[in-house]
């Protein structure tokens, strides 16, 4: 930086101390949100888990499921449902899970259908001229399940009607404080072998433990009316809390970035204001010395 | 009666978690009693009310579309959404059932619409319905 003269370091002192204002704030803002996300988080949990179990349960009983949600077809077409943020300025949490998607289907012959979900996602994919099928921009901060709802009808609707072969969802996984991972998860054609739905579950930061787990596994249910009917019954059921967890969970790892992000940009403009008032106070310094020297040295000249 | 335990949970929490001594669902193939020591059993509900009996007097909760498991040790419903009938918001069931009639009534409606308003205005009955009004 060029030592520029007293009134320009001043000015600059004062800009990037009303950024630090600014950065601080968001910071919190962003903090008050994780938090609230969390809460959030640990109500969805145990409707999630006991799902889980069951869909585990039957899927334990009888293997060979044949319904329309876990038929596997060749797959030409794939929708995919993407959630980012609404806004910028959260380091890389959008430009992260955008990157995962394009790399995800650039081998594709046809692009993918997308959903969605969050204002950065849709004006990116309408930039790149995808198929949107739906978007619901301003919608993680307020989940409603109403909404989550249609998502995951449109998502069983298009994928039971054949125009789509695979539905996967991205979305960034929340794993800590300092730790947010661009997530890619394959909603269907449902898999029954699959231990868990997937790592949604377990976070032990996100949630307290919880006490579903059946200590003894009933055998010989009976189902009414059918097996087939019940777990028809639940994959929407697992769908919407899927996709209603992935908001949730994306939502809190955006505030996290974000506060990563404006901690240390308060932190850079810190060092910063540091560095430009010893700038500052050095050149005062240096004036006062110039016009002492200027005096003495007119003193001298007179004398 | 001997009582067992029954747990309720919704996507917004755990709705309801206790000791009960006779549950009435309404399955999607009927109405079902379960009692304790009942025999492993699943099945799916469909939009309706459920009686849960708590020291010997009956409460009443809208249901609307879930899961009834009925496990060892304890019986789970999971479900969409519940509600006690004392605490159901009268006049907001009132308004999503006229604006479910009234989007019924147009004719240009795709079958999938038509689907969803039907959805909501048995949800609107069944509350109302719960509700005693």
């Amino acid at each position: 930086m060029p030592k520029g003269n007293m009134k320009s370091i001043k000015r600059r002192i004062k800009s990037v101390g009303s950024t630090l204002q600014i950065t601080r704030a968001m910071e919190m803002v962003a903090s008050s949100k994780l938090r609230r996300a969390k809460a959030k988080a640990a109500i969805l949990r145990p409707y999630f888990n006991a799902l889980d179990e069951l869909l585990k349960e039957i899927a334990a009983e009888k293997k060979d499921f044949a319904t329309i949600f876990t038929a596997k077809r060749e797959v030409k077409n794939r929708l995919f449902i993407v959630i980012a943020g609404d806004r910028e300025l959260a380091g890389g949490f959008n430009s992260n899970i955008l990157r995962l998607v394009s790399s995800n289907s650039a081998d594709d012959s046809t692009p993918p259908k997308i959903i969605a979900i969050g204002k950065r996602t849709v004006d990116y994919f309408k930039k790149y001229k995808h198929d949107i099928v739906a978007e619901y921009p301003y919608f993680a901060e307020n989940v409603k399940a109403s909404q989550c709802a249609d998502i995951a009808n449109i998502a069983s609707d298009l994928f039971k009607t054949g125009e789509v072969d695979e539905v996967r969802i991205f979305y960034t996984a929340y794993i800590s404080a300092l730790r947010q991972d661009a997530t890619d998860l394959k909603l269907l054609p449902f898999d029954t072998t699959k231990e868990k739905a997937e790592g949604i579950t377990e976070k032990p930061e996100m949630v307290e433990s919880s006490d579903h787990s059946d200590s003894k596994i009933a055998r010989f249910v009976n189902y009414d009316p059918s097996p087939e009917a019940v777990f028809d019954r639940i994959i929407p059921m697992i769908l919407l809390s899927i996709i209603n967890c992935a908001c949730v969970e994306s939502f809190a790892s955006e505030q996290s970035a974000r506060r990563n992000a404006m901690e240390s940009a308060s932190d850079n403009a810190e060092e910063m204001i540091e560095k430009l008032s010893l700038q500052y106070n050095r050149a005062r310094q240096e004036k006062i010395t110039n016009e002492i020297n200027e005096i003495v040295g007119g003193a001298n000249a007179i004398s | 009666m001997t009582p067992f335990k029954l747990q309720i949970i919704t996507p917004r929490g755990v709705f309801f978690k206790g000791e009960t001594e006779n549950v009435i669902a309404r399955t999607t193939v009927g109405d079902v009693g379960i009692l304790a020591k009942h025999e492993p059993y699943v099945a799916a509900l469909g939009i309706g009310k459920v009686r849960i009996k708590i020291d010997g007097q009956y409460r009443l909760a809208a249901v609307s579309s879930g899961i009834l498991k009925v496990g060892l040790d304890k019986t789970t419903i999971l479900a969409q959404s519940c509600e006690w009938g004392d605490k159901i918001d009268v006049e907001r069931a009132e308004e999503a059932k006229k604006t479910a009639e009234k989007r019924l009534s147009d004719v240009s409606l795709s079958a999938n619409e038509h689907a969803v308003a039907e959805f909501k205005l048995k949800r609107a009955l069944n509350r109302l319905d719960a509700a005693g009004k």
